[in-house]
């Protein structure tokens, strides 16, 4: 044993020791932190600014009344989000933002807007809300309405409305809430619903289809509103028909239980099974490549005569495995410092994840199938070492290997972004392989602890049996010189005294 | 003297083919061991079994007084013909990394690892990466590697070869300073001449064979000691020469002639009837045999040896 953490802390020594080493373990907290500082910072605004000439004077106010309620939806429910993250919800329970779905519920919106909106309901809950939670933060206003600029005419019809308008549609106007583009300028003529008349409507040539779909709405809106009242209804009849809106009551479960939990309880698994792949593949090259220096240095000999074959081999094994565990410890350090300092949607996500994984044995599963992965590659990694004298050689062995390992993985994850639990996934978690990577697909979906039992000693016997294959293999090729064909490989496996 | 190393009718074969054939020889305690032979004699084959990296097919070893193991690293120090080191690691580490290998404390591989750099001119390179150091210092790093764990025996799998010159009066300063302390080194070359200065005994092997064990002097005694005289008259008449044949036209009455010997003479012999006869000398000359020569006499001329 003792030879054995010796030849481990070497190899680890040596691989901390490169720089592909440090690059492989700053990139991945690099790119999470690059990541949440370019949504948090460098995020494009969604908003976009629109102008309107409404010659009939019928459709202003509309549209600033739907574009106004469409905004205070938006803050009813990020406001909802809030309150239960920091877990103030019961405080008033019946208020707007004491359930998550209201927002959905035009009523629950006018209540909200009528009790002084965001401004007021954080006055209420304020002295509720504990010391760490960030201050509330408004969504802008996604279309704010902006005049036409001054050298744009209003009063000479649509065609020369829509020609001057034509240069500010490429620029960026002043809103209040900053520099956005003009995306629409919007004409309606006065006799909007005669016959061969139109609003006209110009765009930037961006998407801006919710823009539209809002303007064209309530056009349409308007309109049937004059028709009905053409037909005889009443002015107040007819607004009542055009406020009518289905009653909609959405009934969430409460967060981390069992709200999104095919989602949420996938997170942290998943996220190891891809941690797996990166670190097993990385960790065992450069594994390899120690091992291919050791045949190609002819220095094996000098250290079997220290060490038996076995122990060097485990300790290699062991080695690797410190350091792939050390990469994920780096790496679970880092995003919990990052949930940490954003204290926002990541720690959210991380925590409803972590409340996901409610049985402790799946916490046991899923660093048992990680260690098992990462095992089963960097076996095959160091058999793939013994076998070559040079990179070159190793490359030849490495190439079919890694397509056996990695193209069923790929189909497995592009089906498992549809279905985790899929019948790819199902399937590849029986063949040891690829178990590792499946179960971690799979296990925040809901396996039953049978599965994972199943699974268990299958792997377990596999590894099994992969070691005693590799040391065999280890041991009669480690003096071995020259590339051996298949005919000798196979002779390598069948039992031989030891130390030969 | 103690056995340090033993072959008992050992057999090493790989597939069809047999590196060492039903080879029995002992290695007493103390001194200096050579394994001579040409490529392919089996010298690397005995040492891997005697250091079980290898297992005999058939008979049996006995190094230190036990079977070949793991065991006795501590004891053991080895190098290989064919040398290499952890190019990334640095000198000090490398020889302490193998001193822990072979059972020595931390602070005992790194006191011992510092006392051998310090005596091959090393010290000023212990944090230098093995990578970055001439041929010729990696190859004292390496023997320092072999030499850390002070060992009783010391095994060197043609230790010289590759070496400079300058290189070659190190290695053979250590191997003589290991066996002054005590170790029983055993050592394999194909080059006679570092066997004729170095070794107390040896092994010839010859395609896995022994052809011969013993002494330098017990080697040469194989051969007649060829002689050289200048007389006045032809010395075949004298007792125990067998032959004498003339080199060159005589010079004022006297011949140079080179004499075979019979078998079992020697050059003494040959004086002494001289001497009792008043058989007339100028010049008596004894040249023994060399090793080399010995050795051609036993494998035969197409065994790729050095002188």
């Amino acid at each position: 044993m003792k030879d054995v953490l010796l030849v481990a802390g070497r190899e680890f020594r040596q691989i901390v020791a490169t720089r592909g080493f440090w690059i492989m373990l700053l990139i991945v907290p690099l790119a999470i932190g690059a990541t949440i500082f370019a949504s948090a910072r460098l995020a494009p605004n969604p908003g976009v600014a629109f102008t309107l000439v409404d010659h009939s004077g019928l459709f202003t106010e509309r549209l600033e009344t739907r574009l106004e309620r469409d905004h205070q939806r938006e803050v009813l429910r990020d406001l909802a989000a809030y309150v239960e993250r920091w877990d103030i919800a019961g405080l008033e329970p019946a208020a707007p933002w004491g359930q998550r779905g209201n927002w959905m519920v035009d009523s629950e919106v006018e209540r909200f807007v009528q009790l002084g909106g965001a401004d007021a309901a954080l006055e209420r809950l304020g002295r509720a809300l504990p010391r760490e939670a960030p201050e509330f933060d408004k969504p802008a206003r996604l279309f704010p309405r902006v005049d036409p600029p001054e050298a744009v005419p209003t009063d000479q019809g649509p065609e020369a409305f829509g020609a001057a308008l034509a240069p500010a549609l490429k620029e960026d106007v002043e809103t209040p809430q900053g520099k956005l583009p003009l995306a629409l300028g919007i004409y309606i003529p006065e006799n909007l619903g005669a016959p061969e008349t139109a609003a006209r409507v110009w765009t930037n040539g961006g998407v801006n289809y919710g823009l539209l779909n809002i303007v064209h709405e309530e056009l349409t809106a308007g309109m049937r509103l004059d028709v009905m009242q053409a037909g005889g209804l009443s002015q107040q009849a007819a607004a009542q028909v055009q406020a009518l809106s289905a009653p909609i009551v959405v009934i969430e479960p409460a967060a981390g239980e069992e709200r999104g939990i095919f989602a949420t309880g996938s997170i942290i698994p998943v996220a190891l099974m891809y941690l797996l792949l990166i670190t097993a593949v990385t960790t065992g090259s450069m594994m390899l490549q120690g091992v291919v220096e050791e045949r190609s240095n002819k220095l094996l000999e000098s250290v079997l005569a220290c060490v038996r074959p076995a122990a060097l081999m485990n300790g290699k094994l062991v080695g690797l495995g410190g350091v792939g565990l050390g990469i994920i410890l780096v790496w679970i350090g880092c995003a919990v410092a990052a949930t940490l300092v954003s204290s926002g949607a990541i720690a959210d996500m991380l925590q409803s994840s972590i409340q996901a994984l409610d049985q402790p044995w799946m916490w046991a599963a899923m660093i048992f199938y990680f260690l098992a992965g990462y095992l089963i590659l960097s076996m095959a990694f160091l058999a793939i070492g013994a076998l070559s004298d040079s990179m070159q050689e190793a490359q030849a062995y490495l190439g079919p290997v890694l397509i056996a390992v990695m193209l069923p993985l790929m189909i497995m994850m592009q089906s498992s972004l549809r279905n985790p639990d899929g019948m790819i996934t199902q399937v590849l978690s029986w063949i040891p392989i690829y178990t590792p990577f499946a179960m971690l697909t799979r296990l925040g979906t809901g396996v039953s602890l049978i599965e994972v039992i199943g699974t268990t000693v299958l792997l377990v016997v596999f590894i099994a049996v992969e070691l005693l294959v590799l040391g065999r293999l280890f041991q009669a090729s480690v003096l071995n010189a020259g590339k051996p064909g298949w005919r000798g490989i196979l002779a390598m496996l069948k039992p031989k005294p030891a130390g030969d | 003297m103690s056995k340090v190393l033993q072959f008992e009718n050992v057999t090493k074969q790989f597939g069809d083919f047999i590196a060492v054939r039903d080879c029995s020889f002992t290695v007493r305690e103390g001194g200096v061991f050579g394994f001579l032979g040409g490529n392919g004699a089996g010298k690397t084959t005995s040492l891997r079994m005697a250091l079980d990296i290898l297992r005999p097919s058939e008979g049996r070893i006995t190094i230190l007084g036990a079977p070949p193991s793991r065991e006795n690293a501590a004891k053991i120090g080895f190098l290989p013909e064919e040398r290499g080191l952890y190019r990334n690691m640095k000198v000090l580490d490398t020889v302490v990394y193998f001193g822990r290998l072979k059972g020595m404390s931390p602070a005992d591989a790194r006191k011992s690892a510092l006392g051998l750099l310090e005596r091959f001119d090393l010290a000023d390179r212990a944090k230098s990466q093995v990578g970055k150091l001439s041929k010729g210092l990696a190859q004292k790093v390496q023997l320092a590697t072999a030499l850390v764990n002070a060992p009783q025996l010391l095994l060197l799998d043609e230790p010289f070869s590759g070496l400079d010159p300058v290189n070659q009066a190190v290695l053979e300063e250590a191997i003589t300073e290991a066996a002054q302390r005590g170790a029983t080194v055993v050592f394999s070359t194909h080059v006679m001449q570092h066997a004729e200065r170095l070794c107390d005994r040896l092994l010839l092997l010859t395609r896995g064979s022994k052809v011969f064990e013993g002494t330098q002097d017990e080697a040469r005694a194989i051969l007649p000691s060829r002689l050289t005289l200048t007389a006045r008259s032809d010395p075949a008449e004298l007792p125990g020469v067998a032959a004498a044949a003339p080199v060159g036209a005589p010079t004022d009455g006297w011949t140079l002639f080179e004499v075979q010997l019979e078998s079992g003479a020697n050059p003494s012999q040959v004086l002494e009837a001289s001497t009792l006869r008043g058989f007339a000398l100028r010049s008596f000359d004894i040249d023994r045999p060399s090793l080399h020569e010995v050795f051609i006499h036993l494998v035969g001329a197409d065994q790729e040896i050095v002188r």
